[in-house]
């Protein structure tokens, strides 16, 4: 058997290595991905105080730190047994789409869009947010900035600190909206909607325009039957702050909806031993192995699985850009709702209709009156004892569960991370794709390696939600080794 | 000249928190500086790139870890020089490198003149508010190689970048 390892892969968060094992035929046996994780946070909270999680989870990574906060704020409000106002709702929700808005802005310009927008088989020193500036042009770089500038700015204004926010309490939000400050938002709101708008039409142009880019969208190498999971208002519309988790079938059939709260019910958590990863299932299912379809507890939580999981978006031209989302990808309508996309390349599309949505959404916020008002806390009267809080961080449901004593101290942490509901799908995209690009002992070029990245990174996965720490710029290694570990070949490219 | 100082890190992840303790001891120090801005970043490229924007000078402070690197050994760095520095580079937003090339590119006000003070550092991959003792030991000398740097850089004539 022979090895190939690409190690680290590039352009993802933390430490990441992908082993491509041969058969004697030289064909793709199995693929693994692994990452040295950070373990240890949960045991770290245990015997602190529950009102220290929001700033304290919020350190877990400087990436989403927004994501964090507010799920850790919604564990309190339970813990806490106590009901924010609906203002304070508001408030947090217009926080967290301000957050959306730079997260996918920057996904896609600086991470994403090197694949498609600069192209799969460019060189890697070019495809870098660099390259994408220069096929896009100056403007839209200085517009991406800009972007980011004006939604940190709402950020720290509503959050109260510009990275690491401190604004969220059990019972609500710490500080009120002026009407000056509800003024400028909302004019930022209709720019990033301009903005989000203006980019589905880049990616228009540049992707569904080009016969190459949507055949490899369409091509059965990122294809997979999964189940979808995703957060849905009462009208089962997307909603990234609150409501409940929706998963539905390969087919689109509901399977279940369940709150927050119940979420050790349906998910369990498969053990490899080649990993310290845990692959979360379906437990109703059960785990088949890194399989798709029906039968599979297979499932994944990204935006393309959330568009999936709803039955529509609850903002107009988000709506509007999800139906030509379907339409376009030949979705069929069944029983009233489309049949889930499963060319998970679409998952890039997806993340802009959501950036849509995200801005229309905060504008809808930022009109709303009751945003000004000053009831934005209800003050706890005791120690429930216990809480789950839920959102939809971009790159998927993230969980944090806390159990404490009668004082508040806690006594029990669990977090389930974005990314940690794809790893079984992100193991599945890179087999596909290797076993699609190599045959025979075929010499690895750098577009197959492409490509098995692009199946990586379509996920955006941050691999250890705890280190955003790389060792400088990242050097691309591919080893091929004999089984007995005699090495056969190693190609390297830097950067 | 307008100085701005980040402290680069994570404050829980043991010495990964060094850049940002040394920046706070800097802000206490220089209170009374108005010309002196400090602050705490997680990393990254873009984000790091616009926190300098519009300042005529930047110190950023860092943990670092190299091949053989003695703990609590101190070096001074341009940005040229951060193939090492473990915060600077950020797969969710790009290098700082990249970055800086994108600023340049799009015109933003970058301070020409950027010093990067890395501590080697000894663990970080422990969840902990704690250094590490020899990594602690190097906060203070940091903190007066930096306030050297500023006072210095301050007189006429004189250039400064590669004390410690």
């Amino acid at each position: 058997m022979k090895r190939v390892t690409i190690n680290p892969i590039t352009r993802l968060e933390g430490h990441g290595k992908i082993d491509i094992f041969l058969d004697e035929k030289g064909n793709v046996a199995n693929t693994y991905f692994q990452v040295p994780e950070l373990r240890g946070f949960e045991q770290f909270c245990v015997g602190r105080p529950a009102e220290d999680m929001p700033v304290i989870t919020s350190r877990i990574c400087g990436v989403c730190p927004e994501a964090h906060h507010i799920a850790a704020t919604k564990a309190l409000d339970q813990l806490f047994g106590v009901e924010p106002p609906p203002a304070a709702k508001k408030i947090r929700e217009l926080f967290y789409m301000a957050f959306f808005v730079t997260d996918h802005t920057t996904h896609f310009y600086a991470l994403g869009g090197p694949d498609f927008i600069v192209g799969p088989d460019a060189p890697p020193a070019e495809r870098n947010l660099l390259g994408v500036v220069k096929k896009v042009g100056l403007d839209v770089g200085k517009q991406v900035i800009a972007c980011r500038a004006r939604n940190h700015h709402v950020i720290e204004m509503l959050g109260g600190r510009g990275i690491h926010p401190v604004a969220g309490v059990p019972g609500g939000w710490s500080r009120p909206v002026s009407a000056a400050e509800r003024a400028e938002i909302e004019t930022i709101a209709a720019q990033n909607v301009a903005f989000a708008l203006f980019t589905l039409k880049v990616f228009d142009q540049i992707v569904l325009g080009n016969p190459a880019y949507l055949d490899l969208i369409l091509s059965d190498v990122y294809h997979h039957r999964t189940y979808s999971m995703g957060t849905v208002d009462e009208q089962n519309r997307l909603n990234f702050y609150d409501g409940k988790i929706r998963i539905v079938d390969p087919e689109g059939r509901e399977f279940v909806k369940y709150e927050a709260a119940d979420y050790a019910q349906h998910i369990a958590e498969r053990v490899e031993p080649w990993t310290y990863l845990k692959f979360p299932y379906l437990k109703k299912i059960g785990w088949k192995g890194f399989v798709d379809g029906v039968e599979s507890g297979v499932y994944t939580a990204t935006p393309l699985s959330r568009l999936n999981a709803s039955d529509r978006l609850a903002t107009p031209l988000a709506q509007e850009q999800f139906e030509r989302f379907y339409q376009t990808l030949g979705s069929k309508i069944v029983q009233g709702r489309h049949q889930p996309v499963h060319q998970r390349l679409a998952t890039h599309w997806a993340r802009l209709i959501e950036l849509l949505y995200a801005a229309e959404r905060m504008q809808e916020l930022a009109h709303d009156p009751e945003i000004t008002s000053p009831d934005i806390r209800q003050i706890p009267q005791g120690v429930a004892g216990e809480g789950v809080g839920s959102v939809e961080a971009p790159r998927g449901t993230l969980i944090h569960h806390y159990v404490s004593d009668e004082k508040a101290i806690l006594t029990k942490v669990n977090l389930v991370v974005g990314t940690t509901n794809n790893h079984a799908a992100i193991s599945m995209s890179i087999r596909k794709a290797a076993e699609k690009f190599i045959h025979g002992f075929e010499v690895v070029e750098e577009g197959f390696l492409n490509r098995v990245e692009m199946a990586f990174r379509l996920y955006d996965p941050c691999l250890s939600c705890a280190t955003h720490t790389l060792p400088g710029e990242m050097p691309l290694i591919v080893n091929i080794k004999s089984y007995d570990g005699e090495s056969l070949q190693s190609l390297r490219r830097d950067g | 000249m307008s100085t701005i100082i980040v402290g680069i890190g994570n404050r829980v992840l043991s010495d990964d928190a060094v850049g940002i303790k040394v920046a706070h001891a800097l802000a206490d120090a220089l209170r009374s500086r108005s010309d002196v801005v400090t602050c705490e970043l997680w990393g990254g490229g873009l984000r790091l790139m616009e926190t300098l924007n519009g300042h005529e000078r930047a110190i950023i402070i860092d943990a670092i870890m190299t091949e053989g690197g003695k703990p609590g050994s101190v070096y001074t760095l341009k940005p040229s020089d951060l193939r090492q520095s473990r915060n600077t580079y950020s797969t969710h937003d790009g290098g700082f490198q990249e970055a800086l090339e994108l600023g340049a590119m799009l015109g933003l006000n970058l301070p020409p003149q950027i010093t990067i003070w890395a501590i080697e550092a000894d663990d970080v991959e422990t969840y902990s508010e704690n250094l590490t003792p020899e990594v602690e030991r190097a906060v203070p000398v940091v903190v007066e190689g930096v306030m050297r740097q500023i006072d210095l850089e301050q007189q006429p004539g004189l250039s400064g970048g590669e004390q410690k």
